[in-house]
């Protein structure tokens, strides 16, 4: 009953949100206010119609009803009712409904909270989400339906795929769905200014910048849940394999990171303004096409979990969605002229180009890598494996130029800078780089690519550092103290400072990722009970092994005791499940992080007689790209923070103190 | 503060910490130089496992791969590294086997040369066309290099921007930039 309401709800949804896109275009076009309001109104029910099917879905979950088949594909009986979240995006048909019911609610928030400040715009880009949104109901009700039902019940289900079973899973892949398809709001935003011939005026640049980072922050969030899981359950030590899906939901994170940066020189100098639309039209267009290889594209991948054969459509609209945005684009550039010129190249403006440019190279290259299996398969019947090697040689280099130039393009002033004014503001990270870099090398690290890649590391943090300080010590000659005169800091220009705690986060990345990638020592061996192995400093003697038995699975649990030196760390302990259903294996690394260094150990097979083949592995400073998760949050946030009151109502000068100069 | 940037007198300190800053990340990477205890032919097992794909787990190297089958390919690559084989002899032993996408690094010869060479062209091209797009888009001249408070005012639309540009300033170096 619940069900048949769910799906009903479905359909009353499709017919709503395709009334919604054709009304407010042709409403806001005709001028006729009451079809414009009428679309906004039929938007408002859309979520609520998903959620009724959302939960007819869930209920069905909960009560094994199996006669619906999405429900008997992605449980059975013996799975709790609290993997029912996981269950529920398992799955195409379920990974849609959730996508779907996220961009309704997301698009009603976003048309609420720009309808008053962009009047002309809001019809437009409410008909281009609606217009998204209609993509994904049409497929949801006419090709992958979750609610459908199977002619005959079946007594069990299949169950759930075992390596979901894992809490980043139960937080990774909705964020990363949510991630990819909230690019369709500044993407609409964007095309709805250009649509209502507003581009030019840059009203749309609070409202895109926005819903740009907190786009961002959920793609950034997405893509470092995916690697954790990936390091704690794949089990080969690593986080990043430039794996094809993982290069699909980096491709968009790439081409919003370049959209976050180039908004602002538009929200502060009226430039970019083409531009800027441009790249969230990339951006829009890399996030579809994650959500195409994802589902069952055309090149394989240890990720691909909701495999399908709709993916095709998925490349259609994708193709739509390119060329519509193109074909306004050309009939509005007229209105897109900048109100500025650019003054020189040693700029914060040009610093943003050169980042743009960078950025989109990466993507472009990790696109090209990525697609080119498919290009050699139909060329020459070959297929080729493009795969980290390739990727590591070529967005490395690059990867490490963008660092370089986090660090200094913030420093330079808007406009212009002379020669001298450059050299002046990056004396001092220069400086430290050089320092920092002997020092490295000095302690004993060799390879000259790791020590240019840690002084350029040292080049972001003093730069960010240094100002930090001298805005501190100012504040506090002022009469505040240390504390107080830093907190103060970062609030009197939240887009600056937040900007620059993301920087940090993204340097602490760079560290670990350096770290890792150059300094991984890694072992197999071959281990009977009470023998030990040993492996930079550290000694594990591997004690038993111990099996339990459950329905659905088998866990060997490997025990070892670990000392590093003389100093005992106690007992370290890893597991191999085998979900027989599924033929799938598990593991779940034992791992000990330490600021310095995590020591890694992961079970590859276990003989008959007791022995074990395990993976020992000592990958420094991995530690640090995890903890950059917060700072991204942080700082995103702060960036994002709404001032209270306008800009020039907080400061007060001092009586007494000398005026600023200019 | 277009034109200089002030040092504070106390800048000295300032760089001290900053450096010490540094020799603290510094000290951190010494730490984790563990010094290789992997002898150098399980060195080679493993740098060659890395660019040797796994054929039943797609996009996986038989170095990162459990499966049973990327055990038995890491033995043999460990087998052929004791027998003294060169790399490329034991690549092309794998590509006679599975198949040239067997290589996770596409060769640099043949139709797949352009894998190497788009990128290489494409960014190429890409700083072209931004410079000779931002060429347009620039300024005249006579309003960069000496342009400052002193220096000449043609129009009074300039005046006014450079106005506005200095009571920005000011306003940024209130906000902690002075």
């Amino acid at each position: 009953m619940i069900v048949d309401a769910g799906y009903v709800a479905l359909a009353i949804a499709l017919l709503t949100i395709g009334y919604v896109a054709v009304a407010s275009f042709v409403g806001a076009w005709q001028r006729i206010p009451a079809m414009v309001l009428s679309a906004r109104y039929g938007l408002m029910t859309v979520p609520v119609l998903l959620l009724v099917a959302t939960i007819a879905l869930v209920y069905a979950f909960v009560n094994h009803d199996f006669s619906v088949a999405y429900v008997a594909d992605n449980s059975n009986l013996a799975m709790p009712a609290s993997y029912t979240w996981v269950a529920f995006y398992a799955g195409n048909q379920g990974s849609l409904l959730f996508i779907a019911l996220v961009f309704s609610i997301l698009t009603v928030a976003a048309v609420l909270g720009m309808g008053r400040k962009l009047p002309y715009t809001t019809p437009y880009a409410t008909s281009v989400m609606a217009g998204v949104l209609t993509f994904f109901m049409f497929v949801i009700v006419f090709l992958a339906n979750p609610l459908d039902r199977l002619d005959s019940m079946p007594f069990d289900g299949q169950g759930i795929n075992p390596l979901l079973i894992h809490f980043g899973m139960f937080i990774h892949p909705p964020v990363q769905m949510m991630g990819l398809i909230s690019v369709a709001i500044p993407f609409s935003i964007a095309i709805g200014a250009l649509l209502a011939g507003r581009g030019g005026r840059d009203e749309w640049v609070d409202q895109g910048r926005l819903w740009g980072m907190l786009s961002w922050l959920l793609l950034t969030i997405g893509l470092l849940l995916g690697s954790w899981w990936a390091y704690t359950i794949l089990g080969w030590g690593g986080y990043w394999a430039w794996d094809p899906v993982e290069n699909s939901a980096l491709m968009p994170w790439l081409a919003m990171t370049a959209f976050v940066h180039s908004i602002m020189v538009q929200k502060r100098r009226g430039m970019f303004r083409m531009w800027n639309i441009v790249i969230v039209a990339i951006a829009f267009t890399l996030a579809e096409m994650g959500m195409f290889i994802n589902r069952g594209g055309p090149v394989p991948s240890v990720h691909s979990f909701a495999q399908s054969t709709m993916g095709w459509l998925f490349l259609f609209f994708m193709g739509f969605t390119l060329v519509a945005s193109l074909a306004a684009f050309a009939w509005r550039m007229n209105t897109l002229r900048s109100r500025e010129k650019l003054d020189s190249w040693l700029s914060r403006e040009s610093a943003f180009l050169a980042q743009n440019v960078l950025f989109l190279a990466v993507a472009f290259i990790t696109l090209w890598g990525t697609i080119y299996p498919v290009f050699s398969r139909a060329a020459q019947d070959v297929t080729i494996t493009v795969g980290q090697p390739f990727f590591d040689r070529i967005n490395g280099p690059l990867l490490l130029v963008i660092v370089f130039l986090m660090g200094v393009g913030p420093l330079l002033p808007w406009r212009k800078a002379s020669a001298r004014n450059v050299l002046s503001v990056v004396k001092v990270p220069l400086i430290g780089a050089a320092v920092t870099a002997d020092v490295v090398a000095a302690a004993g690290v060799r390879q000259p690519v790791a020590v240019v890649a840690v002084a350029v590391c040292a080049i972001a943090i003093i730069g960010i550092v240094h100002e930090w300080v001298r805005g501190t010590r100012s504040r506090h000659s002022k009469g505040e103290s240390y504390p107080v005169a830093f907190g103060r800091l970062l609030m009197a220009n939240r887009p600056r400072y937040g900007g620059y705690i993301v920087h940090l986060a993204i340097t602490m990345l760079a560290i670990g990722a350096i770290g890792s990638s150059f300094y991984e020592v890694q072992r197999d061996f071959n281990l009977k009970p009470g023998e030990t192995a040993s492996l930079a400093d550290y000694t594990l003697q591997y004690t038993n092994t111990t099996s339990q038995r459950f329905s659905d699975r088998e866990e060997v649990t490997a025990h070892f005791t670990v000392r590093r030196g003389d100093e005992s760390l106690g007992a370290m302990e890893t597991t191999r499940s085998f979900y027989s259903n599924f033929n799938v294996s598990a593991t779940r690394a034992a791992i000990r992080s330490t600021l310095v260094e995590d020591l890694y150990i992961v079970p590859s097979e276990f003989g008959d007689d007791g022995s074990a083949v395990i993976r020992v592995l000592v990958s420094p400073l991995v530690w640090w790209m995890w903890a950059a998760g917060p700072l991204f949050v942080f700082g995103t946030l702060l960036a994002l923070s709404p001032r209270r009151q306008p800009a020039y109502a907080a400061i007060r000068v001092p009586r007494g103190s000398r005026p600023a100069q200019a | 503060m277009v034109n200089k940037i002030t040092t504070a007198p106390q800048g000295r300190y300032l760089h001290a910490m900053a450096i010490a800053a540094m020799v603290l990340v510094a000290l951190v990477f010494a730490g984790c130089n563990t010094g290789s205890d992997v002898p150098p032919q399980e060195q080679r097992v493993q740098d060659l496992s890395k660019g040797i794909m796994c054929p039943v787990c797609p996009g996986e190297s038989i170095d990162q791969s459990q499966h049973p089958l990327s055990l038995q390919m890491r033995d043999l690559v460990r087998e052929q590294v004791g027998q003294g084989r060169t790399d490329s002899d034991i690549k092309s032993f794998f590509v006679e086997r599975y198949g040239p996408s067997v290589l996770l690094e596409p060769p640099r010869s043949g139709l797949s040369l352009l894998v190497w060479v788009v990128p290489v062209v494409a960014v190429a091209l890409a700083v072209i066309i931004v410079v000779i797009v931002v060429r347009g888009m620039t300024r005249p001249k006579y309003a960069s290099a000496t342009a400052g408070p002193t220096s000449q005012v043609r129009l009074a639309e300039d005046e006014k921007e450079r106005y506005i540009r200095r009571i920005e300033a000011a306003i940024e170096s209130n906000e902690g930039k002075k």
